[in-house]
């Protein structure tokens, strides 16, 4: 008895995993069907590179979310710290430090949040949706709702640069570029994956986040602390929305008070793809990672078709509502 | 003899793994107070949830009024004339009383908008034929408690209910509350309601019963007209069985030696100035009834819920717990009441659960988690304790209980605590794992561990404890040695009729 329950638990668990890769495998093979030129190097490091901070924001509020919370805030973070980064860089300190405060920014808006939650006992939903007002309010407050421009070029390496990047000279002194070379979001995006999937897998930190997110009850009264938890987890989302500011900002060579809005229900979208439940104690960071390349195909392919930015937020929409709605359908059959 | 208006006739209902009501008949007078008592378990509460359409009989008839009835859920059985005041109060506190009272049922105005002044005045007129004085325009989030129950009664009243079930109504009440609410019971019994009163406090029954029906073990015992029996009759007959599961014998006697001293233990308004001690070798009982603070006596001890006084001193060191991870730091772990509320994460594996308390010696310094130490570990104690699992990567949800019991047993043995605080370690396990869970305990005591065991289950108190607390509602009220006393005696103190722990320490050998 007990053994055919593990077996099912088993399929449901492979099922669970299986069907978001298996949408992405369908899409690749759909779009590349319809498209020539979308399965080339070329395009599927464009895939990474755009799909890069939307993976980063996902692993981060995919902490939150199997703590039990939210986090709303991450868009106007992203803002806050792009716009940190621009400012210092203008003031003269070296980009690398600028990325530092603007990374150090984001870790305390996330700090802040966890505290909230904690400390406060506000719903996650009210704490986040008040550092949503703050940071986005800041941004714009201290850059008088400008952009910045005019920044100095390394500024922009981090979001422009690429390693390997090979390029021949032709006889005729034409330079071609042999391969693009793998873009550096695209490589920190690699890192910070594998590097918080461990933490969340193999660590005493992911295990915890687990156990609140599962029975907070019961992780209290097993001696956990459970506000730490919840703090770190929080600070884990704020610092991965800093980066995701200073990718997104050193992309566009400009600190855009603007940016971001509205990108929170992006990396909650794919999370949830990612087979995340909004009720905490279940996700993963490669359930996350297929939710964002599955965000990320669609719109590089629908563009490729030209399909209008206003349909694909339909499509996506749908994604969303289906990935969820199938997940639903599983666990009421078993 | 007056008209009988409610009639059941050998009802019976089973839940997997045990029968909960087994062909109990009772019935109901027009105008009387018919008390049904019985110990925690006796199946009290399972009839009431029958009679109101919570739950379907396997077996047996529902007759109102003569007629056959049977409700396929509370609502049908509410439209019938049955209402029941639960202990917990199903009222919407932001809506005012009134609203309560008519919830799904306002009078509507010729536009099909609600009439409030209609409403209001309707409920005014329920709330004084009780004679409580209550604004029917207050929300009832303001109201104390009690006047919460009167709003119960009266939405009941406004149902045209005939057959009122009142599950442990005083049981969080004042004395003058609970006055008026045996007042508001007597008006409801002359006006021709037939009441069915649930009770733990056996010393108010002579206050408002007219019979008594005894249950216990799911099983009818018997039904007095109250002035013909006595307390003492109705105890033994609540107590009834000789002791007829079978535990294992001891193989521990508890030494002088004082593993914990609790000293002074208050929560205001729930605990109130407990100290004890507890021996190595020894398994001292907690027994008392619904409500009497047992288990937030253990969630205090282990710090789970604040304390506003009182000192805890392991192996005669005073520690300082403020909070469970300090208590299971100190070396007391807690195996609580309601495992899949409190004791599990139910969706995690069965190794991550046991190592969930000590996570530390699983992993290295970077806080990193050896998979195989933690699979050595879990291996370790499914062997020791026989847990029942395909694997050790099994989903601790899909356990049964006992095996999950053991999960949480498991857990505070690789915690390595010094104190176990056991509450209800046996509830919901099946008869087999119960005697294992037993024999567990035993040889933990034997091993040194001190133990503290909470139960409901008089028969398990006396099978395996050495001595045993006996609180009443928040006060340690005797502390007896479980080889010179019996069920009787621990329920005489467990409902307030006798004490011996009222000197000021309440510490006795």
């Amino acid at each position: 008895m007990a053994e055919a329950i593990s077996q099912a638990e088993k399929v449901k668990y492979m099922m669970q995993k299986f069907i978001p890769v298996a949408a992405l495998i369908a899409l690749f093979f759909a779009f590349s069907l319809v498209t020539d030129k979308f399965f080339t190097i070329q395009n599927i490091l464009t895939i990474a590179l755009q799909t890069s901070t939307l993976a980063f924001m996902g692993i981060g509020v995919t902490y939150a979310i199997i703590t039990g919370g939210i986090d709303l805030s991450i868009g106007s973070v992203v803002a806050l710290s792009g716009v940190v980064a621009g400012l210092a860089v203008r003031v003269g300190i070296p980009v690398l430090i600028g990325f530092l405060l603007a990374l150090l920014a984001g870790i305390a808006c996330g700090a802040v949040n966890g505290v909230m939650v904690t400390k406060l006992h506000l719903p996650p939903f009210i704490a986040t949706l008040g550092m949503m007002q703050i940071a986005r309010g800041i941004a714009l407050y201290v850059t008088g709702a400008r952009a910045i421009a005019g920044l100095p070029d390394e500024f922009g390496i981090l979001g422009n640069g690429a390693l390997f990047r090979t390029t021949t000279t032709l006889p005729n002194g034409r330079v071609v570029t042999q391969f693009p070379g793998i873009p550096y979001p695209v490589i920190i995006m690699i890192i910070v994956a594998v590097v918080f999937d461990f933490v969340l897998k193999h660590t005493r930190l992911g295990r915890f986040t687990y156990a609140v997110g599962s029975n907070q009850e019961a992780a209290r009264l097993s001696g956990l602390n459970v506000n730490k938890v919840k703090v770190i987890a929080y600070t884990i989302s704020g610092g991965l929305a800093g980066l995701t500011g200073i990718v997104t900002m050193s992309r566009i060579v400009t600190a855009q008070p603007n940016a971001g809005v509205a990108y929170e229900l992006d990396a909650i979208a794919t999370a949830v793809i990612g087979g995340t439940s909004l009720m905490g104690g279940s996700g993963t960071i490669s359930g996350t990672m297929i939710g964002a390349f599955i965000i990320g195909v669609l719109r590089n392919g629908l563009n490729m078709q030209g399909v209008s930015y206003f349909i694909q937020q339909v499509i996506i929409g749908l994604v969303i509502i289906a990935a969820v709605a199938v997940d639903q359908l599983r666990k009421r059959e078993a | 003899m007056s008209e009988e208006i409610l009639r059941v006739e050998n009802m019976t209902k089973r839940f997997p793994g045990v029968i909960a009501l087994d062909r109990v008949s009772f019935d109901l007078r027009r105008g009387e107070v018919h008390a049904l008592v019985g110990e925690n378990g006796a199946g009290k509460s399972t009839l009431m949830k029958i009679l109101s359409g919570v739950y379907q009989p396997d077996e047996g008839a529902i007759y109102l009024k003569g007629q056959p009835v049977v409700f396929h859920n509370p609502i049908e059985a509410q439209r019938a004339g049955i209402s029941i005041i639960y202990q917990e109060l199903n009222l919407m506190p932001h809506l005012t009383v009134a609203q309560n009272i008519f919830i799904g049922r306002e009078p509507l105005k010729k536009g099909g908008s609600i009439d409030d002044k209609k409403m209001s005045e309707d409920a005014a007129a329920i709330l004084s034929q009780l004679h409580v004085d209550i604004d029917p325009d207050v929300p009832v989030y303001m109201l104390p408690l009690s006047k919460r129950q009167m709003v119960e009664i009266a939405k009941a009243l406004s149902y045209q209910a005939e057959v009122f079930i009142m599950d442990e109504p005083t049981s969080s009440l004042t004395e003058s509350e609970i006055e008026e609410l045996f007042k508001v019971i007597h008006r409801l019994r002359d006006r021709g309601v037939g009441i069915i009163y649930i009770s733990h406090r056996l010393e108010e029954l002579k206050y408002i019963a007219d019979r008594v029906t005894v249950l216990r073990d799911g099983r009818y015992v018997s039904t007095d007209e109250y002035q013909s029996v006595t307390i003492d009759e109705i105890v033994r007959k609540m107590v009834g069985r000789p002791l007829e599961e079978k535990f294992p014998p001891r193989t521990s006697t508890p030494t002088n030696k004082k593993i914990l001293e609790v000293r002074n233990i208050t929560r205001v308004g729930v605990l109130h100035d407990i100290s004890f001690d507890l021996y190595q070798g020894e398994i001292l009982g907690i027994a008392g009834l619904v409500g009497a603070g047992r288990t937030e006596l253990a969630r205090a001890i282990f710090g789970a819920d604040p304390k506003d006084e009182g000192e805890i001193f392991l192996f005669g060191e005073k520690v300082n717990i403020f909070s469970p991870t300090d208590a299971i730091r100190a070396g007391i772990g807690y195996l609580p009441e309601d495992r899949k509320l409190a004791g599990l994460a139910l969706e995690m594996l069965l190794t991550e659960n046991i190592t969930l308390a000590n996570t530390e010696e699983v992993s290295n310094s970077l806080g990193i988690i050896s998979n195989k130490k933690e699979k050595q570990v879990a291996e370790q104690y499914v062997k020791e304790l026989d847990i029942r699992t395909p694997s050790v990567f099994q989903v601790v949800k899909n356990l049964s209980g006992g095996n999950q019991q053991k999960t949480v047993l498991a857990k505070w043995l690789f915690r390595k605590a010094k104190v176990l605080i056991f509450d209800e370690p046996t509830r919901g396990i099946d008869v087999g794992a119960k005697y294992a869970i037993h024999k567990l305990i035993d040889s933990l005591a034997k091993n040194g561990v001190g133990i503290i065991m909470i139960s409901s289950e008089l028969p398990e108190i006396l099978g395996m404890t050495d001595r045993i607390l006996v609180l009443h509602e928040g006060r340690l009220v005797g502390i007896l040695q479980t080889k010179e006393t019996n069920q009787e005696e621990i329920l005489n103190y467990a409902t307030g009729l006798t004490s011996n722990a009222s000197k000021k320490t309440g510490v006795t050998l």
